[in-house]
């Protein structure tokens, strides 16, 4: 299916759970209105059979300032077409809900959202340190508003 | 070790002791630098050229270095690649690990100040040798071969200079 | 000597070993020599790339994402290029994809030399890794003549190339082409009948294709299962609709199969070189990119088959600033070095380190 049939395909399959953002440039890009629709929204996608979306290249979070989001690109190797979708949530209490029983290999992904932001993830069973240093007691660095003693911004030209 | 320590106060006594001395002092460093036997340590970028160097176009076997895997074995530690806050303590490990006399390069931008990563990174040591000291300092990112060669031809010079008495 | 009472006991292989291809540890738990969990522990080069991102212009991005993967910094510079150029519409000369086409090819075949020589080192051969790097340092003169370094290029910009390559670019990548498959064969006459290869190998870490695709694994490792998918062909970006070339698969997925598709691929890749040198036509090198580079706002998932698999660069540009706001990247070696508890349960430690080499795993791709 070509950019526009898949997205038409998604259009009705999801109504009015899913709604067409304008900033995706290449490839269909959605945003998930409801974040509790989250895991069956991947089951479906998963077991559809035009869709078929068994590969999971990325999840990534992002501070916008205002925000976080968190986005979730996916391709399909039958099919080989891709999409992406992600979810928005405020600063507090932003919690995810993991989709590991879909991809297997989303776990190390939320892991690292986790870890670096902040964000909560419901059901993911291996919360602990991955990337910082096992004694890192200074926060979430990936966020906008970090800082630390020995943190050093490149000047501006 | 503490025989040799004083072995040139006493020879100075002698008529033509200082002779000895010296000759003592020319075999124990040229027999030194000619066989630094490196530790493989690599952790970045710089490992690839320093494999690269290790291989058969510039080829490290002819200053008589070659790789050991256990630094009980080596006596001189390349740090090629950038240390991060994590790897830190386990290179401090390494280098206590080894036997005097003991020697360390910092190869590479990254171990000599934090190279591309000073501004920004939250997770980068901005530099190797406020944890362990270092010898000779390599700039370059990654340094060319030839850098590499030169850095371990000044350490054996700086080898050929260490005296009896400061050893120990 | 029934009942005799065993227990099960952790080793460390440390984040400083002789094979771990970088900086990764792992918390083996065993029961005699026999693993029964294995847990990776990463984080040892962990250089927060994509924060320094965030404080970088475009331009400015694309020697620090050199580092994210220094075997084949080619392909980092081009997925980003490709993600900025989706971002602001813009369409790239066709000699600079000529070019970058021939860049990123021969970028390949060093990293499959660098992968081949480190690998039999792993496993106690070290004739292949001084055969291998020779090679190398010929693909490594034909980059410096063009740009000008060995290992971080910073070649492949948004919106083309930087420089042209010199005349004496053509003859000398002929002439390296010209014996490069009879060297390809003398690599295979030192390994692949090797009776202590095959059996060090053979059957050992199987990777089943419907685990594979539900972890994220792909490029060699996957095609080595059976799934025909190489995003060349299926996803094509620049203008490799152009080249004819065939994509190695085989059926089993252990080792030794993986070794067997990287190796026809570095014959591919050389035939890939051939047909772009006959065909690269005149013309500018770069398109017209102003000097304050700010593309309008949006998002953009680009990505490109790389000799580890799939890497791919998430951007989010604001809009009317010149730096980006989130750059995320992803590796093809993070997936791989998460299937790994799944294959070394049963096995013993050797095969850990043959197991590691044959996915070719490299750190900064993991850690960032």
């Amino acid at each position: 299916m070509n950019r526009d049939e898949l997205t038409q395909y998604l259009l009705d399959k999801f109504q009015d759970k899913i709604e067409l953002l304008e900033t995706g440039r290449v490839e269909p890009f959605f945003l998930i209105k409801d974040a509790d629709y989250l895991k069956s929204f991947c089951r479906e996608i998963k077991e559809d059979i035009k869709l078929a979306a068994d590969f999971l290249c990325n999840i990534g979070a992002v501070d916008t300032g205002e925000r976080f989001e968190v986005v979730y690109n996916v391709a399909s190797i039958r099919k080989k077409h891709r999409f992406d979708f992600k979810l928005v949530m405020d600063y507090e209490g932003a919690e995810i809900d993991s989709v590991q029983e879909i991809w297997a290999g989303a776990n190390w992904y939320e892991r690292e959202i986790w870890e670096l932001y902040g964000i909560n993830v419901k059901n993911h069973g291996n919360l602990t340190r991955f990337l910082l240093p096992d004694d890192w007691d200074q926060g979430f660095p990936m966020r906008k508003d970090w800082d630390a003693p020995d943190f050093k911004r490149m000047p501006e030209v | 070790m503490g025989l040799i320590k004083k072995l040139p106060v006493y020879m100075e006594k002698f008529p033509g002791g200082g002779l000895v001395t010296t000759s003592l002092n020319y075999v124990f460093n040229q027999s030194q630098a000619s066989s630094l036997w490196y530790l493989l340590f690599g952790t970045a970028c710089c490992a690839i050229e320093l494999m690269a160097t290790g291989a058969s176009r510039y080829d490290f076997d002819r200053l008589g270095m070659i790789f050991r895997a256990s630094p009980r074995q080596s006596d001189l530690i390349i740090a090629a690649g950038t240390i991060t806050k994590k790897m830190a303590p386990r290179l401090r490990l390494l280098y206590d690990q080894m036997a005097e006399p003991r020697y360390v390069i910092a190869m590479g931008g990254c171990t000599v100040g934090g190279g591309p990563f000073y501004y920004d990174s939250y997770a980068v040591e901005k530099g190797i040798d406020h944890i362990v000291p270092v010898d000779v300092y390599i700039p370059g990112c990654p340094p060319r071969p030839e850098s590499l060669l030169e850095g371990c031809i000044t350490l054996q010079k700086k080898i050929k200079q260490q005296k009896l008495e400061d050893w120990g | 000597m029934g009942g005799l009472r065993t227990e099960e006991f952790q080793v460390n292989m440390g984040p400083h070993h002789p094979s771990t291809h970088g900086v990764c540890r792992f918390i083996l738990t065993m029961d005699g020599e026999v693993i029964v969990r294995a847990v990776p522990v990463i984080g040892y080069l962990h250089r927060a790339l994509e924060k320094i991102c965030e404080n970088r212009t475009y331009p400015q991005c694309i020697p620090v994402l050199d580092r994210f993967e220094y075997c084949t910094a080619m392909s980092c510079n081009q997925v980003f290029a490709l993600a900025a150029e989706k971002l602001a519409g813009l369409e790239v000369p066709e000699r600079a994809e000529y070019l970058r086409v021939i860049m990123l090819e021969l970028n390949r075949i060093a990293s499959h030399l660098i992968w081949f020589g480190t690998t039999s080192l792993d496993l106690g051969a070290i004739t292949p890794f001084l055969y291998g790097f020779r090679e190398r340092e010929d693909i490594l003169d034909l980059f410096e003549m063009t740009c000008g370094q060995r290992l971080t290029y910073n070649y492949i910009r948004v919106g083309g190339v930087a420089k042209d390559i010199p005349p004496e670019f053509i003859p000398k990548c002929r002439k390296f082409l010209d014996t490069f498959d009879h060297k390809v064969d003398d690599y295979e006459r030192v390994l692949t009948e090797n009776p202590i290869f095959v059996v060090r190998n053979k059957d050992i870490g199987i990777i089943p294709p419907e685990l594979g695709i539900s972890y994220g694994v792909s490029g060699p490792s996957l095609r080595a299962s059976g799934v025909r998918y190489d995003l060349r062909r299926d996803d094509p970006y620049s203008i490799y609709d152009r080249f004819k070339f065939n994509i190695p698969v085989r059926q089993n997925g252990d080792c030794y199969d993986r070794y067997m598709v990287r190796i026809q691929e570095m014959r591919e890749s050389a035939k890939i070189v051939r047909q772009a040198i006959e065909q690269i036509p005149e013309g500018e090198i770069t398109a017209k990119v102003s000097i304050n580079f700010k593309p309008p706002a949006g998002e953009v998932y680009s990505r490109i088959e790389n000799s580890r698999g799939e890497m791919g660069a998430y951007v989010q540009s604001p809009g009317n600033s010149k730096k980006p706001l989130r750059v995320k990247l992803r590796g093809g070696s993070y997936n791989q070095l998460q299937i790994m508890p799944e294959l070394v349960k049963g096995h013993k430690i050797a095969d850990v380190v043959a197991i590691m080499a044959s996915l070719d795993i490299i750190m900064p791709e993991v850690d960032r």
